[in-house]
């Protein structure tokens, strides 16, 4: 009992649980099976010796202590017993001698009906002041009370069927006006049953425990009897209730059938020893025998469904064999054959037949919560160590009383095994009703979970929205850009290639074409996507020999070989294709060149590419001042470098041609700018919004 | 004597290319319009052999006149007049089926000079040109796995010859150049250059057509 409790108060700390259950795979891991089992043996037989030792001390509760024999508490064990219905002690019948506690299963076997007892004691001298009274522990099923032939106190009906008291004690005062200074006839007339006709031990007719002595000591001892046997039987019986109802009420919320089992077996049982049955029945007394005894056919039934259930009894479908639907049919078969079976061997061998069918479903017990061992074992569940106590209880429990029921122990009054059961119950009960509690829990968990997960979204929704936005407004500014780009091309565009194309004068078709030229690099510059540096110098190359070839100068261009992927900014590649394109212009112009050479040369680790465009014509003249031409728009081209951070330098004499060295730096903040817009790739869905348009 | 057809809606430059084009084509028969509506009425109405079209026009896009001539007269050489050098304008004038494109701007000389080059199959390929066509190739290829079976779009691919002739435009070789280098005629480069803008017309036709029957399916 202790061990039971002290199990499911461990089982309630919530981070003990799962230390539990890896204890057992561990001792699995380690030992095996064996292990396990030896483990889980061990458990039990604790368990069961705990409840064995509490069984045999239990005893003490009820016996006179030393202080109450001091008192003047005489306990009369020794008695004339004369078997007979008459209403007074036969006097002249032939008794005999017996001892208490008496079975009438021993001393008058197959006897029915009612025995006198005849006991003579003195009135104790120093317990003179007090009233005196006599205590009957165990008088079953009913009892008279005669004092000196004067009858004192009838428990109930002595005839059939006769009142069934036999769980309860009886006190009944001894009046002083009767009393004698000296052997007193204490005469008791027992009525009760033959153990064949009781389908339990404690309902077999027998007197026990008969003691006398002052009123008060006696009612003390008669009320803690009072209290272990009935009134703690109530109160548990009473809990039991409770739980069964709040286990079916879990059942129907959570649609658990094993809670459903779980409940009414702890209904039954606590209706069944709850002691809440009246004493007086209208109907034969094997019948009422009879009608006990079945209730523990399905009781065990829903036992075994229930620890079954509770297991998972997923297992028990063995090669493609159902043996879940056997057992249930097993179960109730089991249920109508018990009755059926006292019914045809009669009411004489009802104690024998209602043992065998004990012994049955002890052994049905014992197999369904081996079942559950083996399951919570290997899945490690912490149950595996409630059900190894369990196992241990019941182990005990069923072990006393069937040792009890058999007549190998002798024991009255208290009956531990009454006690134990309920705990059990209470044990498992706790620990249905913790897991439910974790279950909530978790769900509570998932549904926290869940809602903070909906705001994680919520909040990357509005940051996507505000992306969205942000880029819309992109959109809107490019658009824009375009829309400029657009006006320009077609009003100033158009203004400027009409005076290209109708003016008659060759310098302002010239100057015309160039601000056209000029206006388009601009609005690139504006509109322009950002390139990669081949692209731009693919670009070059191509607009740079072209020229040279229709002007009939030879041309060299020296790139680098491999691919060049550094970004280009739109207005930087607008001003260096107008520094090319101008010294192009000059080399044509000016130069008289035969021969030009221009290579590239990229240097990553300075973040620059050189342009040295070379030619071998007759060189810029100097002026008088010493500085380049400025007609040759040396100084744009200088101030178009600088402005992008670069330089252009110019190396000219008059015979040895010109060289033209521009350093500019690379880009490196635009790299994420040109991948935004994606250069390569970006073809295809600009293509189609052409087509779609 | 070829017929001719004239899209611009500056009377200035109308007149001017007009010059130029009975410059090329002496004795041309030469019908004019200004808006994309008159043109394509024209289309309708006559057979031309040389189509020139502005872009920027007042009612709308010259690439839908280049798109009306590949549908009703495919053999009609639609060059494109324009101001615009880049080739977000001009590659989709391509795709649309244009079969060379003359900037504005440039004089007389350059300009009759490219015009009787593209009138004798010799179309004129920038680098930028090149990298859409390029990318656009590439685009296709990729997208190709994903579409369904059932499909009958004929899957249009370069050649190896032809890819090596636009990867080297890419880089910024003269067509010239690339036929030095490839030992490859004049005529040989010019006609690899024409099967490419005849493939770009073929695969964005079929894409188009693909698009617009996708589009059909959702609306159904």
């Amino acid at each position: 009992m202790q061990d039971t409790q002290h199990n499911s108060s461990e089982g309630l700390g919530p981070p003990d649980a799962p230390r539990l259950g890896r204890l057992a795979v561990w001792a699995r891991a380690r030992a095996g099976w064996i292990g396990l089992t030896l483990v889980s043996l061990v458990l039990a037989l604790i368990t069961g010796s705990a409840v064995w030792w509490l069984s045999q001390s239990s005893g003490a509760l009820t016996q006179p202590s030393r202080a109450a024999r001091d008192a003047g508490v005489q306990e009369l064990t020794r008695a004339w017993s004369v078997p007979g219905q008459q209403a007074a002690y036969p006097t002249g019948a032939a008794g005999r001698m017996v001892l208490l506690p008496d079975e009438w299963a021993r001393s008058q076997p197959g006897h029915q009906g009612s025995v006198w007892y005849r006991f003579l004691f003195d009135a104790t001298p120093d317990a003179g002041t007090e009233p005196l009274a006599v205590h009957i522990e165990r008088a079953c099923s009913a009892v008279e009370v005669h004092l000196n032939g004067q009858l004192l106190y009838r428990s109930g009906r002595l005839r059939e069927p006769v009142t069934r008291q036999c769980y309860r004690p009886h006190l009944v005062p001894l009046p002083a006006a009767l009393m004698l200074a000296r052997d007193n006839q204490l005469d008791l007339k027992v009525a009760g049953y033959p153990l064949e006709r009781v389908t339990a031990r404690e309902r077999a007719g027998g007197l026990a425990g008969v003691k006398v002595g002052p009123m008060p000591v006696l009612r003390s001892l008669h009320e803690a009897q009072v209290f272990w046997t009935s009134t703690v039987s109530q109160v548990l019986g009473g809990v039991l209730l409770v739980l069964g109802a709040f286990a079916l009420g879990l059942a129907w919320v959570r649609r658990l059938p094993y809670l459903v089992y779980f409940g009414l077996l702890t209904i039954g049982w606590a209706l069944a020893s709850g002691r809440f049955w009246g004493e007086e029945w209208p109907v034969p007394n094997a019948a009422v025998e009879l009608f006990v005894a079945m209730v523990f056919a399905p009781m065990a039934g829903l036992a075994v469904k229930f620890l079954l259930g509770y297991a998972g009894d997923a297992r028990l479908v063995i090669r493609g064999v159902d043996w879940r639907r056997r057992i249930v049919w097993a179960l109730w078969a089991q249920c109508l054959l018990f009755p059926l079976s006292v019914l045809v061997v009669g009411e004489s061998l009802l104690f024998l037949v209602t043992r065998v069918w004990f012994g049955l479903f002890a052994v049905e017990l014992f197999a369904a919560i081996t079942y559950f061992l083996w399951v919570a074992g290997r899945g490690g569940r912490v149950e595996f160590w409630l059900m190894s106590v369990a196992l241990g209880a019941v182990a005990a429990v069923v072990g006393i009383e069937l040792a009890f029921q058999f007549g190998w122990l002798q024991r009255w009054g208290v009956h531990i095994t009454h006690l134990v059961m309920p705990l059990l119950y209470a044990a498992v009960a706790v620990r249905l009703i913790q897991v439910y509690a974790r279950a909530l829990q978790t769900a509570e968990g998932a549904r926290a979970q869940l809602e903070k997960r909906v705001q994680e979204i919520s909040i990357e929704i509005e940051r996507n929205f505000t992306q969205i936005a942000e880029l819309r407004v992109e959109q809107i500014a490019e658009r824009e850009r375009k829309r400029i780009a657009a006006d320009l091309h077609d009003d100033l565009g158009a203004k400027l290639l009409t005076i290209v194309h109708t003016s008659d004068n060759d310098r302002i078709s010239t100057l015309a074409r160039e601000a056209l030229e000029e206006m388009r690099l601009s609005v690139r510059g504006l509109t322009g996507r950002p390139m990669v540096l081949s692209d731009a110098l693919a670009d070059w190359r191509s607009e740079v020999v072209s020229r040279l070839g229709q002007a009939g100068i030879e041309c060299e261009w020296r790139n680098p070989n491999d691919t060049i992927e550094e970004p280009l900014s739109s207005r930087t590649y607008v001003q260096t294709t107008r520094i090319v394109r101008e010294a192009v212009s000059n080399i044509i112009k000016h130069s008289a060149a035969s021969h030009v050479i221009i290579s590239v040369d990229v240097r990553l680790t300075q973040h620059d590419f050189v342009l040295v465009i070379q030619d071998n014509g007759r060189g810029i003249p100097l002026e008088l001042d010493g500085r380049l031409d400025r007609g040759h728009g040396m100084t744009t081209m200088k101030h178009r470098a600088k402005q992008l951070s670069g330089q252009c330098l110019v190396e000219s004499g008059p015979g040895f041609g010109t060289v033209i060295r521009l350093t500019l730096p690379l880009e490196i903040a635009s790299a994420q700018q040109l991948r935004t817009h994606g250069a390569p790739g970006g073809a295809a869905p600009a293509s189609m919004e052409v087509h779609t348009r | 004597m070829k017929k001719i057809l004239l899209l611009e809606d500056l009377p200035e430059i109308r007149v001017w290319l007009k010059t130029l084009a009975f410059q090329v084509f002496p004795g041309a028969q030469i019908s004019e319009a200004s808006r994309i509506h008159d043109a394509l009425e024209l289309v309708n109405a006559m057979r031309f052999d040389v189509a020139m079209v502005d872009l920027g026009l007042p009612d709308g896009s010259g690439v839908e006149v280049v798109q009306a001539l590949r549908d009703k007269q495919p053999d009609t050489q639609s060059v494109v007049v324009t101001i615009h050098d880049d080739d977000e304008h001009l590659f989709p004038a391509l795709q649309a089926g244009a079969f060379g494109y003359l900037l504005k701007e440039q004089s007389r000389e350059q300009l009759s000079e490219q015009l009787h080059r593209i009138s004798q199959g010799e179309p004129p390929l920038s680098p930028s040109i090149a990298r859409r066509v390029i990318q656009y190739f590439t685009a296709q290829a990729r997208l190709q796995p994903a579409m369904q079976p059932d499909t009958v779009t004929p899957h249009v691919q370069l050649t190896d010859r032809e890819n090596e002739v636009l990867l080297r435009v890419a880089k910024g070789f003269t067509l010239p150049e690339i036929g030095q280098q490839l030992n490859l005629s004049r005529h040989t480069i010019a006609d690899y250059v024409k099967q490419i803008y005849r493939k770009l017309n073929v695969s964005s036709r079929a894409e188009a057509a693909l698009e617009a029957q996708r589009l059909g399916l959702f609306r159904r």
